[in-house]
């Protein structure tokens, strides 16, 4: 009898159908909880996968071939390009009912601006002097001075408009004018977004329902997007899986472009990586191509500065610094290392690809004489130890490998204090001019230097763009290609009829 | 008597107070500054200052301590960097998955480890017992989370009967619930389910051998009762005792299989605590747990008492 009992329970449990979704909502698989869901406190881009550009929008908007555009202001205009107003769309709802208007968007940038604030990008609005609001959709933003960056900033995802009546609520249910709203977050297991039926876009969203879950580890997303469970894995799958998954007729794998840019660290603030000649010995030694064969069976793109093909102002500068052993090799030697180097990779496993082109590069690297070992540390030791800010003094690490995924980051190398602790008042000053030289012409010319400089000077070696992955159930449509920004926009995304 | 139960609780008292000393002082030590981890790469010294601030880590280590002991004393676990929400609420919401998990762990453990051993000791040297002792030894020898992953690949990728991972909520109903525990507690069982086949099949063999046994059968009983309530019932205390232990395993091991099937427990919260130097969470979290374990063998200790006649309290 009990025997009987427990097989009809079994029985029981085994075979209620998985349910089916219906084919207006979608599931997604993403990697990594968000912490909290206000963009305007933390820069993690786990919030700005679910939030930006679903929930809440911006002024302007990067769209998916990288270029701004007018979203919430309808124009904008300047004079002097210090002074730039902006004209707000008429009729655009929070989804708390009230419409958005001039004096949201001055709470929003005053907040932004506020020290008080915990705002992560602070130093970003530093530029602004005032936000005047003219009438109910006209807003001026005086700057203190010419500011190329500025109007990327207010495209930025810590610019986004927000009632104010609502900001208690960010961290936990955050409120805008995007397609969909924030209807449930079961914490460590998923975010449930609606549509937003009044949203200003007629004809979007597509979607009436999305499921974020967060799946940390990739065995477990490919067995999710294999049983069905899931309808997109949007960054969880590594390269290995990919060609498996491409032969799945069920399936369909978009492999695009991104800002990610792995990039190889070198301490340049300790010998002997102080010494130009060894840097570039280090870029001679390493074959970029077979890297990305290694660690990212060949998806990806292989770099040549911090500049990724999504940027306008991209110029391929990987060829400058060629592979060249035999060069890598006198460098070595005129450098006053004939026999090479011991040397320390210090990575992060959290980062799969790390650990895997640190193991490529390090057999280069022997072929020149430099012996570099593998040291793999836990992502909050990463941090202290290699990035270290202060209170930290000096960086504790020889080489890393890491992807920075920001965007339009160049300005990194111009900061002496960042973790390279690479000192050039050339490139400083290139920079600083970039950052006032409004005109694209100019702008992009300063650009195009930048880039030379870097690869001639080489105080990082550029290693790849590391590709967009995304695995969809087939008739899913709309997703993004590339990955200009942080975000994983669904407005337009739905099932094939 | 009563005076043995006050001076257990008032070694309950300190044994606590031990373990939040330890665990504020382990989670302090550890490299890695929470501000960094949530600011990343885009983090500056300013952004980082400012939200040391915002969590109260710029204050001396002491005055952090009393602060969280005085609140931890009125119920109050403190606020989750992570989440922003109280530490205590979280682990309810998270004991929802990992208790049930653990529990059904151990359910299927006992239900297929009793009788399996039984059976291997009633069947010593012979087919029956090579066979049953060579699959515990796959269960001592296969992983968790490997053994996890093989069931999704068979039962969810190849024949779809359960969903692969993720936890609907007992909300749904008990049924829903219990089909995405299934998988997950047979693997997390599978490791301790052969550890105690092992066990009780051993421990029946040792009674087996005893003259009371002889004497049962000689004075005719039938074997399934010289075997259930003679061998058995005797060999139990040896059980019991690695059954118990076990328990707490099974809570430890459900930190890696809840990641595998993405199951929102107490697990997984603590993992992620970690990783993201999330300090309140991991000191709430171990904190409860060791509170529920130095509790529970208080109450076992003066339940012996209460049980068992024989000892006695000085």
């Amino acid at each position: 009898m009990m025997r009987l009992l427990v097989a009809a329970l079994l029985a029981a449990v085994l075979s209620t159908p998985v349910s089916a979704q219906p084919p207006s909502a979608l599931v997604i698989q993403v990697p990594t909880e968000p912490p909290g869901l206000d963009m305007t406190s933390n820069p993690s881009s786990a919030i700005a996968a679910v939030v930006f550009d679903n929930v809440q929008e911006g002024l302007i908007k990067i769209d998916r071939t990288g270029k701004m555009v007018p979203w919430l202001a309808e124009r904008w205009y300047t004079s002097d390009n210090k002074n730039y107003t902006f004209f707000l769309r008429k009729s655009v709802r929070f989804s708390n009912g009230r419409e958005m208007k001039a004096a949201d968007v001055k709470f929003a940038l005053d907040r932004a601006v506020n020290p008080e604030t915990k705002h992560p990008y602070r130093v970003q609005y530093d530029a602004i002097q005032d936000v005047i609001v003219k009438d109910d959709y006209t807003v001026t933003v005086a700057l203190k001075k010419v500011d190329a960056t500025f109007l990327y900033t207010t495209a930025r995802q810590g610019s986004v408009i927000y009632p104010r009546e609502a900001v208690d609520t960010l961290k936990s249910q955050p409120i805008g004018t995007g397609p969909f709203t924030v209807s449930e977050w079961v914490r460590g297991d998923r975010i449930v977004l609606l549509r937003n039926k009044d949203y200003w876009v007629k004809g979007l969203p597509k979607l009436d329902r999305v499921v974020f879950r967060f799946i940390p580890d990739p065995n477990s997303t490919l067995a999710a997007i294999k049983s069905g469970d899931i309808d997109v894995s949007a960054f969880g799958i590594g390269p290995e899986s990919v060609d498996e998954l491409k032969k799945d007729s069920r399936l369909q794998v978009i492999v695009g472009d991104s800002t990610n840019d792995v990039t190889l660290s070198m301490n340049n603030s300790k010998k002997p990586y102080s010494d130009k000649r060894v840097r570039l010995a280090i870029t001679h030694a390493i074959n970029k191509d077979e890297v990305l064969k290694g660690a990212m069976f060949g998806y990806g793109k292989v770099l040549g500065s911090n500049v990724d093909p999504t940027n306008p102002y991209f110029v391929d500068v990987s060829k400058r610094v060629a592979y060249d052993p035999a060069k890598a090799k006198k460098l070595l030697a005129e450098a006053g290392y004939p026999n090479g180097f011991d040397a320390v990779f210090k990575v992060a496993p959290q980062y799969y690809y790390t650990v895997r082109s640190a193991e490529v590069v390090a057999s280069q690297l022997a072929k020149v004489g430099i012996r570099a070992t593998i040291q793999q540390i836990e992502w909050g030791q990463w941090l202290s130890q290699v990035f270290c800010l202060a209170p930290c003094q000096t960086p504790d690490y020889d080489m890393s490998i890491i992807g920075h995924a920001e965007a339009w980051d160049i300005g990194n190398f111009a900061n002496p204090k960042y973790y390279f602790r690479w000192d050039s008042p050339e490139f400083q000053k290139l920079y600083a001019d970039s950052q006032v030289t409004v005109d694209d012409k100019g702008r992009r010319a300063l650009y195009v230097k930048m880039q030379e400089m870097l690869a001639d000077e080489a105080p990082a070696v550029w290693l790849y763009m590391h590709p967009r992955l995304v695995i969809t159930k087939k008739g899913v449509t709309g997703l993004w290609k590339d990955q200009p920004a942080p975000v994983l926009d669904l407005s337009e995304v739905a099932w094939q009829k | 008597m009563q005076r043995y139960v006050f001076r257990r609780v008032g070694a309950l008292a300190v044994t606590l107070f031990f373990v939040s000393l330890l665990v504020f002082v382990v989670v302090r030590v550890l490299p890695g500054d929470p501000a960094l981890i949530i600011l990343g790469l885009e983090a500056n010294p300013d952004s980082v200052a400012r939200v040391r601030q915002a969590l109260g880590l710029d204050r001396p280590i002491p005055v952090q301590y009393a602060q969280w002991v005085g609140q931890a004393l009125r119920g109050d676990l403190g606020r989750s960097i992570q989440y922003d929400l109280p530490v205590g609420t979280l682990i309810l919401s998270r004991l929802s998955v990992t208790l049930p998990l653990t529990l059904l762990a151990a359910g299927l453990m006992v239900a297929a480890a009793l009788p399996l051993g039984v059976f291997a000791a009633t069947r010593h040297r012979r087919w029956g017992d090579y066979l049953t002792m060579t699959l515990s030894q796959l269960g001592v020898a296969v992983p968790g989370f490997w053994a996890g992953l093989l069931l999704i690949l068979l039962f969810s990728v190849r024949l779809g009967w359960v969903q692969a991972g993720g936890f609907d909520g007992w909300g749904e109903g008990i049924w829903r619930g219990l089909r995405s525990l299934l998988l997950p507690a047979v693997a997390l069982g599978l490791f301790q389910f052969a550890v105690l086949a092992r066990t009780t099949r051993s421990a029946v063999l040792e009674v087996l051998r005893e003259e009371y046994v002889k004497t049962a059968r000689a004075k005719g009983v039938a074997e399934r009762v010289v075997l259930f309530r003679h061998a058995l019932r005797n060999a139990l205390i040896p059980i019991v005792t690695v059954a118990g232990i076990q328990l707490g395993q099974l809570l430890a091991g459900s930190i890696i299989l809840e990641s595998v099937f993405y199951l929102p427990g107490l697990g997984r919260l603590t993992l992620a605590a970690i990783s993201a130097r999330d300090l309140p969470v991991v000191q709430g979290v171990v904190l409860f747990v060791a509170s529920m374990i130095v509790t529970v063998n208080a109450a076992v200790d003066i339940l012996y008492g209460i049980l068992d006649p024989r000892i006695r309290y000085g």
